[in-house]
């Protein structure tokens, strides 16, 4: 069957072939395997980051869920009195508007819908340096700070890592109100927490203590001189507590289907990475046995 | 004959019971109590018998259709009288509106259950705070203490009552 004499001669080109073929066609082959198994690998880890970020927000929405609930009755009770009353906006006084984001992102357009809802409300307003600006956490008070860096008048950040308690909002409402910005009318504009895959942003309108005494039902309350002005300040309190709880359990369920959402993706993701893996490693294994069936062949 | 007479009898009598109605003020209407807090609803619009809360300007007792005011709370007793039992809250500080439809609303900042507080932790704090209060540190400092002095004091006289 083989000749004694072609043996040697065959050998060599066999042996030269494939390494030939090694060098050019199936190297640029094996790199770019190498390069799958990378993006492979690294794509494998977000979806384990995601999936963990998942998880802790899922556990976290349940606490902040029943926090924010019975922080809206709280908030809803205390609006009681300015509801009676029916007090309503001055006309024409100066406003001030104090947004409630926060610090940490991952969460899908929390941050972006409040700064928009709030650049569309101050232009509303005229758009000039009168109307303030309170931004609490800072995520939206970067992008607050290019669009109206003349309306910005405070900031809070280090809010939002857990569940926000009383004292935050009372600490909050203290510097509003201990510092010399001027307003008639405070609106705090939120994440409404519409439901565990839906929220939107939303205005709680806040009365100061002019509004309440100028209020048409008021006159029927009895009570001392001062009392008035201690209550519109704790309703101020009052009125960023619900708005921080509800819109730190808004931020967490969006926080909770945005990681939902890039777990999802990386998963599809490590599917076709994983097709084009095996096909590549199949075609490297197709091409060395062609060679060596080509090689034998020739022999 | 008698049928006839017996109609006209009947018609006044009617219209009496209807005027009688009208005058009389509704009895089953209730003071309706909604006492929140920031990290609990403790009742919401219910129905009870007489309140009393610590105000300011000194302890009152609201009972149904109150003249409509508002009240600042200083640290002490809420009590809520529901009929059948006696609930007592201690409460930090707060405010409580007394509105014209026979609704009290109590939002405190802090507030729990009687039972609920520990007598010696209680004694501990209140010496600390006395303390706080003689001993030196700024002016701030202090009126904080004074401000956690008052709140142990009426907690002591709430538990021994």
């Amino acid at each position: 069957m083989f000749r004694q004499a072609a043996r040697p001669a065959v050998q060599a080109a066999r042996a030269a072939a494939p390494a030939a073929r090694d060098f050019s066609a199936s190297a640029t082959q094996n790199a770019t395997l190498r390069e799958i198994e990378g993006r492979l690998k690294s794509v494998r880890n977000i979806e384990k980051i995601t999936k963990s970020m998942k998880m802790i927000a899922s556990t976290k929405l349940a606490r902040a869920q029943r926090a924010m609930n019975t922080a809206k009755v709280y908030g809803e009770s205390n609006q009681e009195l300015f509801k009676n009353a029916e007090a309503s906006e001055a006309e024409g006084g100066k406003k001030l508007y104090v947004t409630i984001s926060s610090d940490s992102g991952l969460c899908g357009g929390i941050h972006s819908g409040l700064t928009k809802y709030t650049k569309r409300a101050i232009a509303a307003e005229g758009g000039d340096a009168e109307t303030g600006l309170v931004v609490v956490g800072d995520r939206s008070r970067n992008q607050l700070q290019r669009s109206n860096a003349q309306n910005l008048r405070l900031t809070f950040n280090q809010i939002g890592k857990q569940v926000p308690t009383f004292g935050d909002a009372a600490a909050i409402a203290d510097t509003i109100i201990k510092s010399d910005v001027e307003f008639d009318q405070i609106n705090i504009v939120y994440n409404k927490f519409v439901s565990a895959i839906s929220y939107e942003p939303a205005v709680f309108k806040v009365f100061n203590e002019q509004a309440l005494v100028n209020a048409p039902n008021f006159k029927a309350y009895e009570l001392e001189e001062d009392v008035t002005k201690d209550f519109a300040e704790f309703a101020l309190a009052n009125a960023i507590y619900a708005a921080l709880v509800e819109g730190h359990a808004s931020e967490i369920s969006a926080r909770r289907n945005a990681m939902d959402n890039a777990s999802k993706n990386a998963g599809d993701m490590i599917g076709s990475l994983q097709m084009q893996f095996n096909r590549g490693r199949q075609a490297v294994i197709t091409n060395e046995l062609i060679d060596i069936i080509t090689g034998a062949s020739a022999l | 004959m008698f049928a006839a007479r017996a109609l006209p009898r009947t018609v006044p009598r009617v219209a009496r019971l209807a005027r009688a109605y009208a005058t009389e003020a509704p009895a089953s209407e209730k003071l309706r109590l909604s006492f929140a807090l920031p990290h609990q609803s403790v009742f919401a619009n219910q129905e009870i018998v007489q309140v009393n809360i610590p105000a300011q300007t000194g302890e009152m007792g609201v009972l149904a259709n109150h003249v409509p005011a508002v009240e600042a709370l200083k640290p002490g007793l809420v009590e809520i009288q529901t009929g059948s039992e006696t609930k007592k809250y201690f409460v930090s500080s707060g405010f409580a509106s007394i509105h014209p439809n026979n609704s009290i609303t109590i939002n405190a900042v802090e507030g729990y259950e009687l039972e609920a507080f520990d007598a010696a932790a209680v004694r501990a704090n209140l010496a600390d705070a006395q303390k706080a209060v003689a001993g030196a540190g700024s002016e701030e400092e202090k009126a904080e203490a004074a401000i956690e002095l008052e709140v142990y004091e009426a907690l002591s006289a709430a538990l021994k009552a």
